[in-house]
């Protein structure tokens, strides 16, 4: 029903040749390519413990507050890296989990730096606002996606945790409910 | 006797279809009218849910996609597809070139992201529009641990509106091979 009727807005737009109309129309429109919450798979919270934990690759990137954020500075913390996009269904439900978790672990050395792929501020800020609750860790943007070859990741989300020693340690493909109490106290752990 | 007898076969055949029946379960949304078909075997779930022509352009001409080239792919029998290892007995390794769409006694693999591109060289995507069709493209390969590793994205069969067809998914665990097959697939009309 309201595909239906976004779809004879947006043909209405289409016909009057309003550009901007018809993107904004778009724009709504596209929205509903993500199902709604009932359809999608349950979250879960498993981490893949690394079989071999390696140093952690590069990710030297620009925040949206436009400072640099390095990871080799982050040693001595644990650091969940999450690669993602606005246009990403599972990227979207994961993402008020990854604030909860931010600020039930950043008083105990836990840095979320969220690694944006391919998008600009114009686009990240306005879906950041649409959060709840909203986040406040470091949104990065990788304009190029360089980062995902770097970090081998192949499809998002895909989220990293790197150990205080700068080595990773655990790994998820697709989204998570970040939020658990039992994952917050595997990455706590980290820390001991 | 003869009477038990033809209980027992007609409560094993009750049996059987009511397990085929729930092998694979085919959904309609209310809202948009795309179909999914869903179905989970030896651990890994697999769904998918059409993605109708106007939903498809509607998502790429707003990330940049040129109309061509959108027009295109959006009549190329998109599924939004789902992948998830919740209990297989190890990691789940697949390529989508081992798939199968298998269509009026013909079989291949869906349309892999770098044939899209080769089809869109004369339509000169942005940096931009390439990486976002690029991620939102189903991976070609990967592997999933069990308990939760999975992947949601775009999946094309490249059949015409309204054909059917069968999906046959396969994997490895450990060596091992494996296959799902999703019957009586249908594009979007």
């Amino acid at each position: 029903m309201w595909l239906a009727a976004a779809t004879k807005v947006f043909l209405k737009m289409s016909n009057a040749r309003n550009d901007l109309m018809r993107w904004l129309g778009l724009f709504w429109l596209s929205l509903w390519l993500v199902p709604s919450q009932a359809d999608l798979p349950p979250l879960t919270h498993n981490l893949t413990a690394v079989a071999e934990p390696s140093p952690a690759p590069a990710l030297r990137l620009l925040s949206m507050d436009d400072e640099m954020v390095d990871i080799e500075s982050l040693k001595g913390k644990v650091v969940v890296v999450n690669f993602w996009a606005t246009w990403c269904p599972p990227c979207r439900r994961e993402m008020p989990s990854l604030e909860v978790l931010y600020q039930e672990t950043k008083a105990q050395g836990v840095v979320v730096l969220a690694v944006n792929i391919g998008e600009d501020f114009d686009t990240v800020f306005p879906f950041l606002g649409s959060v709840e609750p909203s986040p406040n860790f470091p949104i990065l943007l990788d304009r190029d996606s360089s980062s995902l070859s770097d970090w081998k990741v192949r499809g998002l989300p895909t989220t990293f945790v790197v150990a205080p020693d700068g080595k990773l340690a655990y790994q998820a493909v697709g989204g998570r409910e970040f939020n658990h109490p039992a994952l917050i106290k595997q990455l706590l752990s980290l820390m001991e | 006797m003869r009477n038990f007898r033809h209980s027992g076969i007609l409560l094993s055949c009750l049996l059987l279809f009511s397990g085929i029946a729930a092998a694979q379960k085919r959904t309609v949304d209310p809202a948009t009218g795309a179909v999914t078909w869903e179905t989970s075997m030896h651990g890994v779930a697999l769904s998918l849910t059409q993605i109708l022509p106007d939903q498809a352009r509607a998502f790429y001409l707003n990330r940049g996609l040129p109309a061509d080239a959108t027009e295109i792919y959006a009549n190329a029998c998109v599924y939004m597809t789902v992948l998830r290892n919740d209990s297989a007995p190890g990691v789940v390794h697949f390529r989508q070139a081992d798939w199968s769409v298998v269509s009026g006694g013909e079989s291949r693999p869906p349309l892999c992201v770098e044939s899209w591109f080769e089809r869109f060289q004369a339509h000169a995507l942005s940096k931009s529009a390439t990486i976002a069709f690029r991620w939102a493209q189903f991976p070609a390969e990967h592997a999933y641990q069990p308990g939760g590793d999975w992947n949601q994205g775009m999946l094309t069969t490249g059949l015409p509106a309204a054909a059917e067809f069968d999906l046959v998914v396969r994997w490895d665990v450990a060596g091992r091979s494996y296959q799902g097959i999703l019957k009586n697939v249908q594009c979007a009309k």
